[in-house]
């Protein structure tokens, strides 16, 4: 465990902008949103709580090139190695979905594979929460414990700061001299942090009524032909923002585009909420109508993923229920489906 | 480490022939610029360069690697393109993809294989592969059935077919013509065949309505679950369990597929949708 000063923190991040594409989250408004870092300014919020884009937006690319003519070059969807800072630990549990589907699986996609590994992770404790987290609920805590390279946690004049990776490790011992051993009040300072922003978030929880993860099993099973998927798809418009906006959501199409010389093929963010996502060139869709697609939603969410990756692919950041124009929220539908499976 | 692969890349391949089939099936055969191994039941993307992907099954011979053939209805947006092809054009073809008919596990056993409408196209390589390894299943009988007459494809190969002695073959159509001298009737309607349902096998390629009754009547005749093999016919798109198009229940059609037994799938909703 180190200790770093703001000031020290300002000249680490420059240092690694020669190596890296330095990202930092800014706050603006009341929103924060990721910046790329040239030097160390007011509006940079290292703590609070996470940021308004998941993380996936710089890693699978919500519109990118993955193939030009009949090329096997593999397009490059960034110049420099990433290095995105003050990353939430809702947002790296998104990781683990998308490593699932982009990278671990038998046919990795390189060029998602190469980000991720060469990429650095700064993550950083919520000092903060927004009536819409639930992260306690998904069996995580408002403060990374996994899948980062280091973590800052926020205290008076600076953070303290674990390594969670080698890279982490290398990365403190090759710029020493910015990191001191932690003064006991700030390590008291850290626990008290994470406690109180805990609290908050439990708070939360019990104002939503959103369950905890232990009772979703077979909730979808059960709740198969209930009446939730109906009722709560009722006043769904069909965007497709809960899925663009979920760090978890993976699903894409390929878009073939030409010019008279060229041709390339894109991987574009897609929505399984609208209506063609699984209709077939013959005109059949097996999920036609709209509730159908809500439940696929869930059903892929809470039963797919446990089963094939053995995690929920929900985070608890609660983006979902900011975006929906719909006032479609996750938490009321997983109240109802716990709620209703144990009747 | 696993060497870099553009898992998104299409190889480029030209068009040698175009074969009219039917009114709306035309089988297109094609040199790939890289030979492309494929097992029966394995599927390509084929690419019309600049317009987008349709997944097919490979209706040539799996050992042949250096050329391919495709049998496409004409049905949507990228298969009417594909109708558009002559002779000389570039595709592109990726693949092969998901997983083919596990044909060790048929050794030694009584198969039987239906077929419906375009769904003789995978069942032809299928079919040859059989031919291929003849004698080392113990008996093969093809039960086919299309619209009309003039909707049967392969009509000269299948004619060959007929006279086969390692194939017990029959075909039926749902409406005949002047000339139509065969049977006259659904497919389900002819599946009775001399074998030994409980230990044989059943494998099923056909449009999804009649994969449905086809599966019914062949359970009630006593084909076991796992026995029954089926072409799931789903939007298959990345055809690497990555987009999410063609999921049924915890499988991805694409790569867990697009073949699988009706055990394995019985229990998910939507899958004759």
């Amino acid at each position: 465990m180190y200790y770093i000063t703001e000031g020290n923190f300002a000249v680490l991040l420059d240092g690694l902008k020669t190596e890296y594409d330095v990202y930092v989250p800014v706050k603006k408004d009341k929103q924060r949103f990721y910046k790329k870092y040239t030097e160390f300014s007011a509006d940079i919020v290292i703590g609070e709580v996470r940021a308004f884009e998941p993380l996936k937006s710089f890693f699978s690319l919500a519109r990118g090139i993955v193939a030009r003519g009949f090329s096997p070059e593999i397009p490059k969807l960034c110049e420099k190695p990433l290095c995105i800072v003050g990353v939430k630990a809702c947002d790296l549990k998104g990781f683990k979905i998308q490593d699932h589907v982009f990278n671990d699986h038998d046919c990795p996609d390189s060029a998602y594979r190469s980000l991720r590994q060469n990429n650095l992770i700064i993550s950083s404790d919520c000092t903060l929460c927004i009536d819409t987290c639930f992260c306690l609920s998904i069996g995580l805590k408002p403060y990374p414990q996994e899948e980062f390279d280091i973590n800052l946690s926020q205290v008076s004049g600076g953070f303290i700061v674990e390594s969670g990776s080698n890279k982490g490790k290398d990365l403190i011992a090759k710029n020493s001299s910015l990191f001191e051993n932690p003064k006991s009040h700030s390590i008291t300072g850290k626990n008290e942090a994470r406690a109180k922003v805990t609290k908050d978030v439990e708070r939360n929880i019990q104002d939503s009524g959103v369950p905890y993860q232990e009772s979703f099993e077979n909730i979808i099973e059960r709740n198969y032909e209930s009446k939730i998927w109906e009722e709560e798809a009722n006043t769904c418009v069909e965007c497709g923002a809960c899925n663009t906006i979920c760090p978890t959501c993976h699903c894409f199409l390929l878009y073939d585009q030409k010019n008279e010389k060229n041709m390339a093929r894109l991987r574009i963010w897609d929505s399984c909420m609208i209506k063609d996502f699984a209709r077939v060139a013959g005109g059949a869709n097996p999920r036609a109508k709209l509730w159908m697609r809500l439940r696929n939603r869930f059903d892929k969410k809470f039963d797919f993923f446990p089963k094939v990756a053995k995690t929920y692919a929900c985070t608890g950041c609660g983006r979902c229920i900011s975006a929906c124009p719909a006032k479609i929220d996750i938490r009321k539908v997983l109240k109802r489906l716990v709620g209703d499976a144990k009747r | 480490m696993q060497k870099d692969k553009n898992i998104y890349r299409s190889i480029e391949a030209k068009v040698v022939a175009v074969i009219s089939e039917t009114p709306t099936i035309k089988t297109i055969r094609f040199i790939p610029r890289e030979p492309i191994t494929f097992k029966t039941g394995q599927f390509i993307e084929l690419t019309i360069p600049g317009m987008g992907e349709a997944p097919f099954t490979p209706s040539s011979k799996p050992s042949v690697k250096d050329m391919m053939e495709v049998s496409v209805m004409k049905v949507g947006k990228v298969t009417e393109e594909i109708h558009k092809l002559k002779k000389g054009d570039i595709v592109g073809v990726r693949g092969p993809l998901g997983k083919g008919y596990p044909l060790d596990e048929f050794k030694d056993k009584e198969i039987l294989v239906v077929g419906g409408g375009c769904g003789f196209a995978p069942l032809r390589s299928l079919m040859y592969e059989f031919f291929e390894r003849s004698g080392q299943f113990k008996k093969i009988f093809f039960r086919g059935g299309c619209k009309t007459p003039r909707e049967l494809v392969y009509r000269d190969e299948t004619q060959e077919w007929a006279k086969r002695k390692d194939l017990d073959f029959k075909i039926t159509v749902d409406k005949g013509d002047d000339k139509w001298k065969g049977h006259v009737g659904l497919v389900t309607a002819i599946l009775d065949v001399d074998m030994d349902y409980k230990n044989g096998i059943a494998i099923v390629c056909g449009p999804p309505i009649m994969m449905k009754f086809a599966t019914m009547k062949l359970l009630t005749m006593g084909f076991e679950e796992e026995n029954i093999y089926l072409s799931m016919e789903k939007n298959m798109s990345c055809g690497i369990g990555k987009c999410g198009h063609c999921r049924i229940g915890i499988y991805y059609a694409c790569k867990d597929g697009p073949v699988f037994t009706y055990g394995q799938i019985k229990n998910f909703p939507e899958i004759w949708d």
